[in-house]
């Protein structure tokens, strides 16, 4: 029984962190289905976006305001409103001006776009890791009051929740809106698509923005989660994002949401079973198994060679 | 002349006595490196305001041996790899005396290039043994050792006769190289210790690692690291309501930690130097720092004021700037300096150097545990 709470425990903990890497790596999959390039800034937005979130909250609460739906729903909104200029605004200024070139061109702006990122956020905001409040607290127990209890605590819930929500606007959004149409067109034949009147700089800008969003969201709720943010903190999380991203196959977005899940259940396993120090070897492992045996990723399809 | 004219020529004239003046006194560069930014940078800021202090005051005492001090600052960021580039710019700027740097993993590599170049350097903050392992001529510090605070730690945890106790760490040279000298002198002592397993430093997630203390239900965490990382996983470890007591080496007492943790960071022990700003033949110092508007009680403050002063002293006392005389000197004397008496043995240590058990509060004040 012990054993078994324990086991549930780990799972409960990985779920919270796959589900955010899984919005996290939204961005990456959905940029790359549709420019096939891979937007390494992605981590850096997300960064901004927690920032973003902490500088409402804080602001907020200087102000007097202590209703918590109210200020998360501001900071939430502030983040994204942020973030998704900051997508739109990376796009504009390192992509667009690349896009079309040799593939390795827009991947040495995206890297270079990430280390100014990170830069401007050290210099505007200090370089230490700041403190953020824990807005959602208690949770659930189960199991016996004098051995190990399994927790599942309202932030954890939240996490879920939001991501949840959040996959089923955007599969809704992707299959069923026309703006979503277009994206699936674009993908499929950005050339084509732009012989029959899309315009495909407005798609591949919407592609940046939702992107941008979703990793806004994701700052927010890990900021909370996690207790503390620094300028430096988007990078790992993108580089775990993106390993979900490929993991899940890059492209697909029911594949970044199963790559997030399987990386974060993964991690928290073989922390839990084995040792901590074994996390990013196990995750970065699963990484390169796949892409050996399955390079297309789990749910990644192959790609056709036109002729 | 007209008056643009004059400004011009006054202010080149200006210009050529000030760089006449230069040469007249020669001036006696001391680098001061650590981290300025990154996640230690507090740290960072004690070193720097410590070092800076000692420099004005040696100054305004008209110097060494009739020379001016002149501080030159320089940000390794904690990173061994950033600790190389700087300490081969000090090489082309022709600094011959290092105060720094602060985290053992930069200190190491960076004393390789010192010693090859003959640069003499003191550390105030590296507490790993293996600094002053290798048989180095020109390394120096006004630390004590994680051989000497790891067993404090342990000790003081062997005293309250815990039934197990688990020790993590950060897996870098500092971390890894306190735990395992707790974990040695818990197990010397009969205390189980039930786990003993690195994190990554950086990371922001502990969840899986916190089920895992919940689940051994250790009566006490020994953390060997720094604050950031310790700082969540305290706040992380009581949101799972785990109300084990927490242990840290120095890198984890100062203040960041309480933005951090907040409530969580009440009640976690620290072993620090004893706090040298409260010494009464300091009260001096103290009051420099103050009036300047800065902070005397961080530990590293007055180590790095020691370690500008010897510097001094040791030029003196050889009368020499040459680095390996100095070192000569600094061998053979015994210096009076904030921290105490300053003896060193043939590696580059202090004789002796005590560290103290604190008790951390939430409002970042400590009280010593006895």
């Amino acid at each position: 029984m012990q054993d078994l709470l324990y086991f549930v425990q780990q799972l409960i903990n990985g779920l919270t962190i796959g589900s955010t890497y899984a919005l996290i790596a939204i961005g990456y999959t959905m940029v790359y289905g549709i420019i096939g390039m891979i937007n390494f800034a992605h981590g850096e937005i997300y960064m901004i976006g927690a920032y973003t979130a902490l500088i409402a909250i804080t602001g907020l609460t200087a102000l007097g305001i202590v209703w918590l739906p109210l200020i998360l729903v501001v900071a939430l909104l502030c983040a994204m409103i942020v973030s998704s200029s900051m997508g739109w605004a990376v796009e504009r200024v390192a992509y667009r001006p690349v896009r079309g070139k040799h593939r390795l061109i827009p991947l040495i702006s995206a890297i270079g776009m990430s280390i100014f990122l990170q830069n401007y956020v050290h210099l505007a905001q200090g370089s230490r890791n700041i403190g953020f409040p824990a807005l959602i607290e208690g949770g659930f127990r189960f199991g016996a009051e004098d051995s190990f209890q399994t927790s599942i605590t309202y932030m954890q819930i939240t996490i879920f929740a939001t991501t949840l929500v959040c996959m089923t606007i955007l599969s809704l959004f992707i299959s069923r809106s026309r703006i979503g149409r277009a994206c699936r067109a674009v993908s499929q034949d950005l050339g084509m698509a732009n012989l029959l009147g899309i315009d495909t700089n407005r798609i591949i800008s919407a592609t940046f923005v939702i992107g941008a969003a979703l990793a806004a969201v994701a700052g927010l709720l890990l900021g909370m989660y996690y207790g503390s943010i620094d300028p430096l903190f988007g990078f790992i999380a993108g580089l775990k994002a993106f390993t979900a991203a490929v993991l899940g196959g890059i492209g697909s977005i029911p594949g970044a949401m199963l790559g997030g899940l399987i990386l974060g259940v993964a991690e928290s396993m073989t922390s839990g079973y084995l040792s901590g120090e074994y996390k990013d070897v196990v995750s970065f492992g699963l990484l390169i198994l796949i892409l050996l045996f399955k390079p297309t990723g789990l749910l990644g399809k192959p790609e056709v060679e036109k002729i | 002349m007209s008056t643009p004219v004059k400004k011009l020529v006054t202010a080149i004239a200006t210009s050529i006595a000030v760089m006449g003046a230069g040469h007249a006194t020669a001036e006696i560069k001391i680098g001061i490196a650590g981290p300025m930014t990154g996640p230690v940078a507090q740290y960072g800021d004690m070193q720097f305001s410590g070092a800076r202090m000692a420099i004005e005051r040696i100054n305004a005492d008209g110097g060494v041996m009739g020379e001016e001090l002149v501080g030159v600052e320089y940000d390794d960021v904690c990173d061994p790899k950033q600790a190389v580039t700087i300490a081969n710019t000090m090489v082309n700027d022709g600094v011959r005396f290092v105060v720094g740097h602060l985290c053992s993993s930069s200190t190491q590599p960076a004393s390789d290039i010192y010693e090859d170049e003959g640069i003499l350097m003191v550390t105030p903050a590296s507490t790993s043994p293996e600094i002053t392992e290798r048989g180095y001529e020109l390394v120096f510090r006004t630390i004590g050792l994680d051989s000497m605070q790891g067993p404090v730690a342990a000790n003081y945890l062997i005293s309250q006769d815990p039934e197990s106790v688990a020790v993590i760490h950060d897996k870098q040279q500092y971390g890894e190289g306190i735990a395992t000298a707790v974990r040695d002198t818990l197990e010397e002592g009969g205390v189980e210790v039930a786990m003993f397993e690195g994190i990554t430093a950086g990371a922001k997630d502990f969840s899986s690692l916190v089920t895992k203390l919940r689940q051994a239900d250790v009566d006490y965490v020994y953390y060997g690291g720094y604050h950031p990382e310790l700082g969540l996983i305290l706040r992380q470890a009581r949101q799972a309501e785990l109300d084990t007591i927490f242990m840290g080496p120095e890198g984890v007492g100062n203040k960041d930690i309480n933005t951090i943790a907040g409530e969580a960071a009440e009640g976690l022990l620290v072993t620090l130097p004893p706090s040298f700003d409260e010494k009464e033949e300091n009260q001096e110092l103290v009051q420099a720092f103050e009036e300047k508007g800065e902070d005397p009680s961080g530990p590293f403050v007055l180590t790095s004021y020691t370690a500008v002063q010897l510097i001094a002293d040791g030029i003196e006392a050889a009368e020499s700037t040459d680095p390996f005389e100095v070192a000569e000197a600094l061998r053979e004397g015994t210096f009076q300096t904030p921290i105490g008496t300053v003896e060193y043995d043939s590696k580059g240590d202090m004789e002796s150097f005590e560290f103290v058990v604190y008790e951390w509060h939430s409002d970042g004040s400590k009280t010593p545990v006895n």
